[in-house]
């Protein structure tokens, strides 16, 4: 624990106490669920922690094929529900089993999975690819966005004054699959990749795709969907995809591991990545 | 601030600052099992169970076990009569320092009150976070294995 000079500890009951007590402490004060990136950062101007993990925000729901999911609901609340089992044949807990140790999924929430959205997280990876839609509340009324267009905005400031409240999950009808490269099975991604594809008469109708942790947050590849797109699944497109991936991508170094290193890496993964979404539509 | 929850069976009713980590006030409380490693979430040496649920209390605010369960190695049995599952450590040979010993059983009681009958593959993900820097980690897989076993036997209590 890295906090210091804390005054008062508050148990919101609903958003919209939980935003007067934002407002009240002009800035000075956090919200907290999880509490796991909070409690590891260093901000010295807090003064108040608002608990929002008795407003009713954990739960998951499946809804017309899709997920709406509360943003206090634990990882392991999420890996634990019979909707997120059945959403895409399980694809969403086949990820969220590969983020962080058990202790942690326990504690960490997808709501502070988003606010946070750290550039290395897998989370924000799968959440763009799927096509995620964020919710929250502020003191001018509720907000939505994409994923992707939150996190092109100053999200975190945003959050400061904001509580999210859900993310919502679209129902898509293909397969989508996940990898990622990490020196071990529950540590930080040295570089991650989320795909999913339809196939209709023998051919790629559609494509998502997006890598991250490179080490940008991650992002969707749309000139590589574009090209997928009219393709016949298989070895032949998946050499074309490593070739141009490899490329087209940007990668840099961070501590993790060197730009030459995720540049000779990316490429593979993606191409594995694609293969293995097609594999479980039968169509690699 | 004042709060009260049930820690290992006990009613407490205690003073916490409100920025203090669950850590600190277990220490405080007198748990001196739970251990402080790295202090930030990624040893799992201060591992406890809170309403059953393994984590990390150094990054847990103590304001959050308000009403709750927590339970810490001490309330798994006495050094006299031992819980099966630090038993089967110790009939493994799954100590040495100890240092992450009761955050290792923490998390395996975690995963065995779920699943008494998990595959070496279930261990070794279960206690990913967990980390040992005496014995490596074969011999406590094993443990928690054996405590399956035991657990499958109606040994457990």
């Amino acid at each position: 624990m890295r906090l210091s000079g804390i005054k008062r500890y508050h148990f919101a009951r609903d958003v919209d106490e939980a935003l007067s007590l934002l407002a009240a402490y002009c800035g000075r004060a956090a919200l907290l669920a999880g509490g796991v990136d909070l409690a590891r950062s260093a901000r010295g101007d807090l003064e108040g922690l608002i608990d929002i993990t008795g407003m009713g925000l954990s739960y998951v729901r499946g809804e017309g094929g899709g997920l709406r999911i509360g943003a206090t609901t634990t990882l392991t609340g999420i890996l634990e529900s019979k909707a997120a089992k059945e959403y895409l044949g399980g694809f969403l807990c086949e990820v969220l089993r590969r983020v962080a140790a058990p202790p942690l999924r326990n504690m960490a929430t997808l709501g502070g999975a988003v606010a946070s959205a750290h550039p290395w997280a897998d989370i924000p990876t799968v959440l763009v690819t799927l096509g995620a839609e964020v919710r929250w509340s502020d003191e001018k009324g509720e907000h939505r966005a994409s994923a992707e267009e939150l996190w092109q905005r100053q999200f975190r400031k945003m959050f400061r004054n904001a509580v999210l409240t859900e993310i919502r999950l679209p129902a898509w009808e293909g397969a989508f699959a996940f990898e990622k490269l990490s020196r071990s099975a529950c540590d930080i991604a040295l570089l991650n990749c989320a795909c999913g594809l339809g196939v209709e008469d023998g051919k790629i109708a559609w494509a998502r795709v997006a890598v991250g942790a490179t080490p940008r947050r991650g992002r969707r590849l749309t000139w590589l969907e574009d090209f997928l797109v009219g393709n016949q699944p298989g070895e032949g497109l998946w050499r074309e995809v490593r070739d141009r991936v490899e490329a087209q991508v940007e990668v840099s170094s961070d501590r993790r591991a060197s730009a030459a290193w995720r540049k000779a890496v990316v490429g593979p993964l993606v191409a594995r990545t694609l293969k293995r979404a097609a594999e479980k539509m039968g169509d690699a | 601030m004042k709060i009260y929850f049930e820690l290992n069976g006990e009613q407490q009713y205690v003073d916490i600052e409100p920025g203090e980590s669950l850590l600190s006030l277990l220490r405080r409380l007198g748990m001196k099992s739970v251990k402080q490693g790295c202090n930030t979430g990624d040893c799992g040496a201060c591992t406890v169970l809170v309403d059953g649920r393994a984590v990390r209390s150094c990054i847990t605010f103590a304001a959050k076990v308000r009403g709750r369960r927590v339970t810490t190695l001490e309330g798994l049995g006495s050094v006299d009569d031992l819980h099966p599952l630090p038993e089967a450590f110790l009939e493994a040979g799954a100590v040495q320092c100890g240092f992450c010993t009761p955050g290792m059983i923490l998390t395996a009681y975690e995963l065995l009150s779920r699943n008494d009958d998990p595959t070496p593959e279930e261990v070794r993900a279960a206690i990913s976070g967990n980390l040992c820097r005496c014995t490596g980690y074969a011999k406590i897989v094993r443990a928690i294995l054996l405590a399956a076993e035991w657990k499958r036997e109606g040994r457990w209590r």
